[in-house]
């Protein structure tokens, strides 16, 4: 038996062996392959909302056709994607809406900030659009409390339940219930989709429902009257942050795009791509418009780029 | 007469729990807002981003953990070139997926014989049929790196166990530990030392995976014929050639099934693991959550499937093909090797070809059913969640309303005081003394660390899920274990049950229950059963027929059959299917974080989101950790006692 094993333990590794070392030759169809130019090898963050989709593919492609390798990770937003550009696997993100989150790992030398995307984010309550039709008083902030018992549901503990978004988004849902003394539930959805799903289900079926969302955005394409659903809470005072604590509604944020130190410092066309990207939450919504209708994302992103020649040539630099 | 005691006790107990937290209802129930720190969290936050401040500077980073980091990433990367992704300039692997598949049918052939190989190959395949190619060898280099450094580890240390009763008294309680330990909970504290990607995954993985392979090792050590031993031990073997010469050659069939045990524990991490940057499958199923695209979930999960049957057939064939004691004769093994060496020779054939012709090297886009095995899964979903809305959301808000809310309001809602007391009392009634003062230890210790509340919600949806796990296990159990035709229909659907990973069945229970604490508990339910049916199956099944038939004698009819005998003879094993399910429950319920269940399992992913909560999602996961360990210990006194 012990030999039988030996044996065949033998003639496994031999043929291991045997294939490693055809490995190392090189072989026909690796030559074939196109010779790279000196852009490198780098790997754009993938988060899950639609828009995000469309400004990352949209980079992506300019960047292979600038000889560029870009790999496409989906990860979740925030201290996992830092920490990933600090470990050396990613090395950009396109789009992030928290002001300012990322100031520890700037700190540390190990994420750069490179600017505005352009795009301009608004976050916000919003209500399926058949009850600001029904209920013309509800999207002030000041009534939703007179309605509260319409959102109860088997898991808001007696309250109105208030879908709050995913937990990489920015969120400050209790603190908005707390401040405006509303009778609401913070739930936790864990993901965009969840979200989508409420609202969507909520305006087929006319059931109640109050959930975060925000523009840019194709769900309000999706969900028509959706946009002017949206509940006006006291304005917060931004100018002074400390006040802001009292927060009541969330502020218009200019979205930012974050990248590696190690691309910043690679003097890549890839890092000038990155530090130009600009366009408007118009050009945004039609990427991700298409990428909604089942086209392809990289067929989407062409579609804009073959459009819009000069907007792109002026990201090259 | 004592067991009539203890019920009474039980009752008495309870009746005044519920008149106590009636009473007090909503004071004191230490309930903390999602976005608010105690200052433990705080501490601990800080101690977190101390760390990670000081990855490039401090001593133990630069001899310690990055070096670790350094060389798995380079063992899994170098794995991965070789089979998944391209090198360099190059737009295939070094090997192509012909070459592999070539390999592969190859060693499961030489292992074990041609049947299993050609399963094998043909599942492998399928993978790639279902464009998973290279989401695939991405997962097989994965649990191949991290199957090879577990038994690296595990191996040697369970021999050791198998010959020393003080090293298994020592290991005891950490392999007790991790079979606890829910996968959740120890991937933030990895990525905080290891980063996140393939290094920390692949320890995660192993943490796991090892406890398996050093117990099952260990026990292969132990329970050998001791004949042998002695005979070998009185001829003047030293202790060095009694183990390898005795010992190690007749605990070997065991030892191989102990690899399976690994191999299979490490692909059931393969999910979760892409949570914090593991490539392989795991990645398009967690992706198909975020985007909720079930179809694509279970593309994936299918493939998961697939390399799970693959890896479990071909390692216990390998297992298998060790058990025979004939030596060969000389004709058989100049056969066998003339056949090895055809079939060797084949391998390197294809493994060539694989890197001359494109069509071999890189999996042909034309053969991939991915988008119709996506498009039937999501219709059928569609349809279920459209029609069965009604029933299933009546069904949700029934549980909710009836059993969840109640339990909620009982265990956190009450003041702590209460809860912990009423806790304290049960352990104490079910367990005996130790365990009621363990379990006073534990829950200090979660009030201490402020998430109190959040603890008591998640353990009301562990109790709700594993009410209603037992309910329908236990009748699957009878069923299975009364009825052998059931058995055979059952056991795919169980098998399956137990290898899909419960990520998957998230996505499409979402779809039916929307982001409530009911997703996460219908997941735990459906993910836990398969273990709790063959559990009660197997303890009905070796009820002795001899009772049975005295029984039936005596003009018992099938129900009171069951109810008076086989029960009753199998309660041992449903008090142990009880805490098995339990401890699936809590891995599964604390996933649920990420569909709307709140608790403990929330603050986790949200740790791992905001860098201002990141203390608590730590504490939270340790706080998990102290339950998990609580529910086993009561649920296991209970067991021993019967």
């Amino acid at each position: 038996m012990k030999f039988s094993l030996g044996r065949r333990s033998a003639a496994v590794s031999l043929v291991v062996v045997g294939a490693l070392v055809l490995a190392g030759c090189s072989s026909s169809v690796n030559e074939s392959a196109d010779e790279a130019s000196d852009c490198g090898t780098w790997a754009i963050a993938m988060h899950a909302w639609n828009g995000y989709t469309a400004s990352a593919q949209v980079v992506a492609e300019v960047a292979k056709a600038n000889g560029c390798t870009i790999t496409q990770t989906t990860l979740e937003e925030a201290g996992v994607t830092y920490d990933a550009m600090e470990a050396g696997s990613i090395d950009v993100i396109i789009e992030d809406w928290g002001g300012g989150r990322w100031k520890e790992w700037v700190d540390r030398g190990a994420v750069v900030e490179a600017g505005d995307n352009g795009n301009v984010g608004l976050i916000g309550m919003y209500v399926a659009p058949w009850m600001a039709a029904k209920y013309p008083d509800i999207l002030d902030s000041a009534n939703l409390n007179k309605y509260a018992d319409m959102f109860k549901t088997a898991d808001s503990g007696g309250k109105g339940a208030w879908y709050e978004g995913p937990p990489g988004y920015t969120t400050i849902g209790e603190k908005m219930i707390a401040a405006n003394k509303l009778n609401f539930k913070a739930i936790a959805t864990g993901s965009e989709a969840a979200l989508v799903d409420v609202l969507t289900k909520a305006e087929a079926n006319k059931t109640p429902a109050l959930a975060y969302f925000y523009t840019p955005g194709t769900l309000f394409i999706k969900i028509p009257g959706l946009e002017q659903s949206r509940i006006k809470f006291p304005a917060n005072d931004w100018s002074d942050a400390a006040k802001a604590s009292g927060l009541t509604d969330y502020p218009e944020t200019q979205l930012q795009k974050l990248m590696s130190k190690k691309l910043m410092d690679s003097g890549s066309i890839f890092s000038t791509i990155v530090m130009n990207f600009k366009w408007t939450n118009a050009d945004q919504n039609s990427v991700a418009a298409d990428i909604e209708g089942g086209m392809e994302p990289a067929a989407a992103a062409q579609k804009w780029i073959d459009a819009n020649p000069d907007t792109v040539a002026a990201w090259l630099g | 007469m004592l067991h009539l005691k203890k019920s009474q006790l039980l009752l008495g107990g309870g009746l005044i729990w519920v008149f106590l937290s009636r009473i007090f209802q909503g004071d004191h129930t230490l309930e903390l807002s999602t976005a608010e720190n105690t200052s433990f969290t705080t501490s601990v936050g800080d101690a977190a981003a101390s760390i990670r401040g000081n990855r490039t500077k401090s001593a133990a980073f630069i001899y310690f953990f990055n070096p670790i980091r350094a060389t798995i990433n380079g063992f899994v990367e170098a794995i991965r070139t070789l089979i998944s992704v391209p090198r360099g300039n190059s737009i295939i692997p070094l090997i192509g997926w012909f070459g592999v598949a070539a390999i592969v049918a190859f060693t499961v052939y030489a292992t074990s014989r041609l049947r299993t190989a050609l399963l094998a190959t043909a599942l492998l395949l399928a993978c790639g049929a279902l464009g998973m190619w290279q989401f695939t060898m991405d997962t097989l280099a994965m649990t191949f790196a991290s199957v090879l450094l577990s038994l690296l580890i595990g191996i040697p240390l369970g021999i050791w166990a198998g010959l020393s009763d003080r090293v298994l008294k020592i290991l005891t309680p950490f392999l007790d530990l991790a079979q606890i330990l829910p996968t959740l909970v120890y991937l933030a504290p990895l990525a905080l030392f290891f980063l996140i990607g393939t290094a920390s995954a692949t320890i995660a993985t192993m943490v796991y995976s090892i406890p398996l392979s050093i117990r099952i090792t260990s026990h292969a050590i132990r329970n050998l014929n001791q004949s042998p031993i002695e005979a070998a031990v009185s001829m003047g073997s030293t202790g060095k050639q009694t183990l390898t010469k005795v010992q190690l050659p007749m605990a070997k069939q065991m030892i191989v099934l102990g690899i399976n045990q690994t191999v299979m524990a490490a692909l059931s991490f393969v999910v979760i693991a892409a949570l914090i940057g593991a490539p392989g499958l795991g990645k398009p199923v967690v992706d198909a959550l975020i985007i909720r695209n079930v179809g694509q979930g279970f593309v994936a999960g299918f493939a998961v499937v697939f390399v799970a049957i693959l890896l479990d057939r071909s390692t216990s064939a390998a297992a298998k093909a060790q058990e025979s004691f004939i030596p060969p004769t000389a004709v058989q093994i100049r056969n066998n090797r003339i056949k090895i060496g055809a079939a060797g020779l084949a391998t390197i054939v294809s493994i060539f070809a694989s890197r001359m012709v494109l069509s071999l090297a890189v999996w042909p886009t034309s053969i991939n059913f991915s988008s119709q095995v996506e498009d039937v899964t999501n219709s059928a979903t569609t349809w279920i969640t459209t029609n069965l809305y009604i029933f299933t959301v009546g069904f949700k808000d029934f549980i909710s309303n009836w059993v969840l809310n109640p339990l909620e309001t009982l265990l956190a809602f009450s003041p702590w005081y209460v809860t912990l007391a009423a806790i304290i009392f049960l352990a104490l009634v079910i367990g005996g003394n130790r365990v009621a003062i363990l379990a006073a230890v534990l829950l200090s210790l979660i009030v201490f660390s402020g998430l109190w509340h959040e603890a008591m919600i998640t353990l009301t949806q562990t109790i709700v899920a594993t009410l209603m796990t037992m309910t329908i296990g236990i009748a699957l159990g009878i069923l299975v274990g009364r009825n052998k035709r059931a058995e055979k229909i059952l056991r795919p659907f169980l098998d399956a049950g137990q290898t899909l990973p419960a990520f998957v069945y998230l996505i499409p229970m979402l779809g039916l229950f929307g982001p409530t604490r009911f997703t996460a508990i219908a997941t735990g339910i459906v993910y836990s059963i398969p273990v709790v049916v063959k559990i009660v199956g197997e303890g009905i099944r070796s009820v002795p027929e001899s009772m049975i038939e005295a029984a039936t004698a005596a003009g018992s009819t099938v129900r009171q059959i069951i109810t008076k005998v086989q029960l009753p003879a199998a309660k041992k094993s449903i008090l142990l299917a009880t805490n098995q399910g339990m401890i699936f429950v809590l891995a599964v319920v604390v996933i649920g974080g990420f569909v709307g269940s709140g608790g403990l399992g929330y603050l986790v992913i949200l740790g791992g989101s905001k860098p201002e909560l990141q203390g608590k999602g730590l504490v939270a996961g340790l706080v998990i950790l102290l339950l998990g360990v609580m529910i086993d210990r009561i649920a296991q006194a209970s067991a021993q006692r019967v």
